[in-house]
């Protein structure tokens, strides 16, 4: 765009001379290197400070070219591995979890009889057809319009010695169990499936966070999910729980956990005076509630709980924050966990500052499609459980039984199959056992192109509702840096809220815990339950966090820290295990060491240990690969990418030999990240591997993005979606409902490295045109486009249309059948009836008009009631139920292709696809790569175009004016 | 007629290059609107012969009937008999239907792919029923073992075309396969005069830096006298950038670049359906039969009181 604009400007001053302005829009002169373009993209950066016009000048020679690693990185990865990372984890890991948790059906009559589950299976795509399960591949699926629902495996149950079907799972495309897993190129071709990116039916992505305004935690493990808010109302605490009618009072709380003394709390809170006044008032609550030992609090407790259907619950068993274990009925890790939120929450209270800022990245998780399904599953799990024990007791219940009781026969498939398979297919999340509800969670994958399908599986979906009219969620994250593309967004209501993944950006899934916590205490990390509430606070001891859960203190962060980082970069402990040291929370001004002279009381704000050693290896956080720099040296040498080169080395081994490590952005708080080798100091940590990577797929497609107006980029990434083109390797098998592709699509003339990276090379979308920028004709104010009616002629913008119209041949509850049967040749109708064969389906290659039958079906006339045997039904007993093509008047279809097979049902389904050839014609849209849009206004013969001295004659002419400032 | 002010002028062409597929000549002393005109009837509406209905039998390719029908009519066909053919739609031999032998030529093409190396079908795989119109042959006589036919579509093993296409004649207005022209520009002639005396207070590398700024080679610097020449005046492109420069190096006047008004430069190069300077001459040709219509309509007299002189110098006054 960049020169563009350039030359449109200087045009626009000479424009009165039509004859000499037209403008080629890609043209090989000006293709210099895009890293010399890039280089004065670093000129915005924050570190950069005096630019050194010399160096700019200068082509980086010095540092080593990083490049190759992109591509290595895509290469083992995949544009979309998160979302099978996230479904082979479930697969692999999840599913497994939730039925080892919940593995024991035992009857309540007898409970010496049970039934347990000793692992679960996922077996291989199949289908169940006449009795025999045949394997499928996705391109069956697709034809025979059962798509995900049909792709499903078996979960299996061992008892004993039998093997159970549990259930029918729907597959993700190209993960772990897809057939596609682990075929190569020319394997994915032959079973007819996409290559380059991934396909997958339905995405499933969302956000969730922690908060802090009034502090709440919300936890999760396979037995249950909770919410836990403590809350300030007129100066006095309370605690929030759903298992409470309505809110407690803190102080009653913590005695009920066994703090009886009041001074016990304070101190666990903190010394502070000013924390002991905030919390006075809850005390006198708790006094006034006349609540003074452990026994009180609970009796208070018991009265104020819900009183659910099941059974008396009792407060001992209220959980709240239970993901802190509770050992040998001691409360005290709860009380401290309680304490620190409410010394989180009065920080808040006095310093605004601390509050934690709701829309960092950090403080955000991504739900990807695999924690989505495993949630569903587990709900379906337990429901099916509960189906079965119940079953179980009647039938045990019974005093004489007639049959062996065989209580497997209760444990089936079909309410787990059904229940996922309606929840993929309406996209409504209900579920009531996690308080769970919502809409539009699935969506179907936008096929309509090639970028259009990429982009939708990197887009980010906010949870709650778009219509708020608040600026800070939509607002530009500075900690998004690296992780979502700062353009791709769309216009309008979900502006700022729907974002995009950044091209390297991975998604993490859950990690072992145990292990990880076991290597803190090795590490030197003090067992919280051995700390007075006095030693929990003493400056220069860090809290140890871990996945949101305290485990203890650590007298030297650093060194912890750095050992933690060691481990990781050595390959011990998983590579997305995130070490973040958090030095200021609170406001550190000065440490106390009494020669500072400021004001006492921030002194003492200041002196206040809040800060916390976070460690996390939970799913859903972003993280992004850099380069490691030891000193701001980097530790990538010239060598290591020639060994890349020549195939010696892998993106892995670079992971595995430190020379590389995946941040997150908590952890990047920690680092020093340059952007280039060369602009790095002796304080430098990490280095970016390449700059373009903070740009998503969309935005990467537009050349120069930095020489454009901001909204430009956000218009181009929306409308990117839109070009026509090319959609995949198997476009012309496809049988999709509606397909636009291009007649001659171009390879852009002008690529961009993102371009080669992503496959739009490959899978292009959209031609070079020459244009002329100049005013003609009136018909192209409001940029409109005049076009030149030569070009078209020869085949600029034309298009193929693919419509899809299908019929089946039913089957009916009496034995009888829908027939297709012979046209009749002659007669009336034998006109519409030309262009079926002789079996009574349209044969391939017959042009089609509005009107035309295209399927010569007739349906018996008595479809209920006794059976009947089909083929002794007489003509008679048929009526026609013939299909017409409805099209608009006038345009000539072609029958593509016709595809026969039988469907979930076993009934015939016939798929028709209907292609039509359409030429630009006015009022069709076109753009250049940099959201400039407009509308063809009118088409001229070329004899009346601009041409040049050199006999350059332009496609299109657009208006000068219509170019933005 | 009337021995008034006559606007008459006798135009002068001078040639200056001719070969089989380009032509450049010279234009001179007339306007730009009858440049303009030649250049107009050349791009649409010298009649050609290209491919107009194709009959598929067999397409067992990957390109689709209407992709190899779009692409068979982009192929030019020999068109020397254009001229003298009739239009299908004022044929009064066949009755419209446009498949006698005066209006239309018919093709063949029969391709199938019997191994495993991809069979490119080009335009020498079209079989004409009149040997002078054929598919234009682009091979180089100096190499003719090389065969160079347009590429129509490209088989796989198996795969098989088999068509029957009808060619016929059209003008350019119509459809751009129908025009014979690929490049028709005419240029005015640049007149370029430096200021020498202004030149002059020029240093060598001022100069220098002046006749670079030009994106084309128009000046040049003699290396013995280093004097700022004019080398190629129509290489000038009226990109008025040694102008500017001029100005921008405080030597406005520099040099001053005129276009000659009543001289045109043409560059015509032809599909290869016809010679180029057959082009010319059919244009010509055309433009006369035009201009005759005109005259020899009924309403021309009457409108004589309305047109005036240039009624009269219409009918050759």
């Amino acid at each position: 765009m960049g020169l563009k604009q350039d030359s449109s400007e200087e045009h626009a001053k000479q424009n009165q001379d039509c004859f000499e302005c037209w403008f080629p829009f890609y043209t090989f002169d000006n293709l210099s290197d895009p890293m010399e373009k890039w280089l004065s993209f670093g000129k915005q950066l924050p570190y950069d400070s005096g630019i050194d016009k010399q160096f700019l000048a200068a082509p980086i020679k010095s540092s080593v070219d990083k490049y190759q690693l992109v591509p290595e990185f895509l290469k083992v990865r995949g544009l979309v591995k998160q979302h099978l990372d996230s479904f082979n984890y479930f697969v692999n890991v999840g599913i497994q979890k939730i039925v080892s948790a919940n593995d024991r059906i035992v009857s309540s009559v007898d409970p010496s009889i049970y039934i347990r589950f000793n692992s679960v299976k996922i077996g291989e795509p199949s289908i169940p057809r006449d009795g025999v399960s045949e394997k499928i591949t996705p391109q069956l699926c697709r034809l025979s319009d059962m798509t995900v629902h049909s792709r499903k495996s078996y979960p299996k149950i061992r008892l004993e010695k039998k093997n159970v079907i549990i259930g029918r799972m729907p597959i993700m495309l190209r993960s772990c169990c897809c057939v596609l897993y682990g075929k190569d190129e020319a394997q994915l071709a032959e079973l007819g499936d996409v290559d380059t990116g991934t396909t997958k039916k339905r995405i499933i992505i969302d956000s969730d966070k922690k908060g802090n305004i009034n502090a709440s935690v919300t936890s999760s493990t396979e037995e249950r999910k909770s919410k836990t808010v403590i809350l300030m109302e007129k100066g006095q605490m309370y605690l929030h729980l759903n298992q409470f009618v309505n809110k407690i009072p803190i102080m009653i709380v913590m005695k009920a956990m066994g703090m009886e003394s009041d001074q016990e709390v304070v101190q666990m809170v903190g010394r502070d005076p000013r924390y002991s006044d905030l919390l006075l008032p809850s005390i006198r609550e708790c006094a006034k509630h006349g609540v003074y030992t452990k026994q009180q609090a609970l009796e208070h407790l018991e009265a104020k709980v819900k009183k659910s259907t099941y059974s008396g619950a009792s407060s001992e068993k209220v959980f709240f924050l239970f993901f802190v274990r509770v050992r040998r009925d001691s409360f005290r890790a709860k009380c401290i966990y309680v304490a620190v939120m409410l010394r989180r929450m009065i920080d808040a209270y006095l310093n605004k500052d601390t509050m934690d800022d709701k829309d960092y990245v950090g403080n955000k998780r991504l739900e990807l499609s695999g924690q989505l399904i495993s949630l569903l599953f587990e709900d379906l799990f337990k429901s099916m459980i509960e189906e079965v024990k119940k079953r179980m007791d009647m039938n045990m219940a019974r005093l004489s039984r007639s049959s062996r009781f065989d209580p497997l026969q209760y444990v089936h498939g079909d309410s787990i199959s059904a229940g996922l398979e309606r929840t993929l297919s309406t996209g409504n999340f209900n579920i009531k056992r996690f308080r769970m509800d919502r809409k539009g969670m699935t969506q179907v994958l936008a096929r309509l192109s090639f970028i259009g399908t990429l982009g939708h599986m990197t887009r980010i979906s906010p949870q709650f509702e778009k219509s708020r009219k608040v600026s800070g969620p939509r607002a530009l994250q500075p900690s998004q840096w690296g992780m979502l593309c700062p353009c791709d967004t769309p216009e309008g209501e979900a502006c700022g809220l729907v974002k995009n993944l950044a091209l390297m950006t991975h998604v993490t899934t859950d990690e072992e815990e145990g292990p990880l916590i076991s290597l803190c205490y090795c590490l030197g990390v003090e067992d919280l339950e051995l700390l007075s509430g006095e030693e929990l606070h003493t400056p220069n001891s860090f809290l140890v966090i871990f996945n949101g859960l305290i485990l203890g203190k650590h007298q030297r962060p650093q060194r912890f820290a750095t050992a933690m980082r060691k481990l990781r970069r050595a390959g011990k402990i998983g590579e997305f295990v995130s070490v973040f040291v958090n030095e200021k929370q609170g406001r550190v001004y000065v440490v106390p060491d009494g020669s500072g002279d400021k004001n006492c009381s921030i002194l003492k704000t200041g002196s206040i240990n809040k800060r916390c050693v976070y460690i996390a290896s939970d799913g859903g956080r972003v993280c992004r690969p850099l380069v490691i720099a030891d000193k701001g040296i980097s530790r990538i040498k010239e060598h290591h990418m020639k060994e890349l080169l020549d195939g010696v080395r892998t993106f892995d081994d670079f992971l595995r030999d430190g020379l590389m490590e995946y941040l997150d952005v908590n952890e990047e708080n920690n680092a020093l990240i340059a952007l280039y080798e060369g602009k790095s100091t002796p304080a430098t940590t990490h280095i970016e591997i390449e700059p373009f990577t903070i740009l998503g797929i969309c935005a990467g497609l537009i050349p120069f993005p930095h020489h454009n107006q901001s909204p430009r980029n956000t218009y181009q990434c929306a409308m990117g979606k839109q070009a026509m083109g090319n959609i995949a390797y198997n476009q012309l098998f496809r049988m999709d409902t509606l397909l636009y592709l291009l007649v001659y699509p171009q390879r852009p003339l002008l690529t961009t490295k993102t371009i080669e990276l992503v496959g739009y090379d490959k899978l292009g979308a959209g031609q070079n045109a020459t244009v002329a920028v100049m005013s003609y004709s009136g018909y192209d104010i409001e940029d409109a486009i005049v076009m030149n009616k030569s070009s078209l002629d020869r085949g600029f913008g034309r298009c193929i249309v693919l419509k899809r119209c299908s019929a089946i041949r039913q089957k009916y509850e009496n034995n009888t059948e829908d027939r297709i049967i012979r046209p009749n040749r002659e007669g009336d109708g034998a006109g519409r009836m030309q262009i079926l064969d002789d079996d009574g389906i349209a044969a391939p290659g017959e042009i089609i008009r509005p009107g035309d039958i295209y399927i010569n079906k007739e349906t018996p006339i008595i479809t209920r009631g006794p059976t009947v045997s089909p083929a002794g039904l007489p003509d008679r007993a048929y009526r026609p139920s013939i299909q017409t093509f409805k099209g608009p008047e006038g345009e000539s279809c072609v029958v593509d292709k016709v595809a026969l097979f039988n469907d979930k049902n076993n009934n015939l389904c016939i798929k028709f696809s209907i292609r039509h050839t359409r030429r630009p014609e006015v009022g069709d849209k076109f753009s250049s790569r940099h959201g400039q849009k407009g509308v063809c206004g009118t088409i001229v013969q070329q004899e009346d175009f601009p041409f040049s001295e050199r006999g350059i004659c332009p496609d299109l002419i657009m208006n000068p004016h219509g170019f933005p400032r | 007629m009337d021995g008034g002010l006559t606007y008459q002028r006798f135009p002068k062409v001078k040639i200056r290059e001719m070969r089989d597929d380009v032509v450049k000549f010279e234009l001179r002393e007339t306007d730009a609107s009858v440049a303009n005109a030649l250049r107009r009837v050349m791009i649409a509406e010298v009649p050609t012969v290209a491919i107009d209905l194709v009959e598929i039998e067999v397409n067992s390719s990957v390109l689709n009937d209407e992709f190899i029908a779009h692409r068979l009519g982009l192929i030019p066909l020999t068109s020397e008999r254009a001229m003298s053919m009739r239009f299908s739609r004022d044929c009064d031999a066949c009755d419209g239907d446009g498949q006698c032998e005066f209006c239309s030529v018919e093709f063949q093409l029969r391709a199938r792919c019997h191994n495993d190396q991809t069979l490119d079908v080009t335009s020498k795989d079209l079989y004409s029923s009149d040997h002078t119109v054929v598919p234009v042959d682009f091979s180089d006589p100096n190499e003719p073992a090389e065969q160079r036919g347009i590429i129509i579509v490209k088989l796989r093993r198996g795969q098989e075309l088999k068509l029957r296409a009808i060619a016929r004649k059209g003008i350019g207005k119509d459809h751009a396969k129908w025009s014979p022209a690929a490049t028709v520009t005419f240029m005015y002639e640049p007149m370029i005069r430096i200021n020498e005396d202004l030149m002059e207070t020029l240093s060598l590398e001022q100069k220098n830096t002046w006749v670079e700024s030009s994106p084309t080679k128009v000046f040049d610097i003699d290396p013995v006298t280093q004097q700022v020449v004019v080398v190629d005046p129509e290489a000038y492109t009226y990109d008025d950038e040694v102008i500017k420069k001029a100005e921008s190096m405080g030597k406005p006047g520099l040099v001053e670049i005129e276009a000659r008004e009543d001289s045109f430069i043409f560059t015509v190069e032809s599909t290869g359906a016809i010679k180029a300077s057959q082009l010319v001459l059919n244009a010509i040709e055309i433009l006369k039969q035009k201009l005759d219509a005109v005259r020899l309509s009924e309403d021309t007299v009457e409108a004589d009181d309305q047109f005036g002189e240039l009624g009269a110098h219409m009918r050759g006054g």
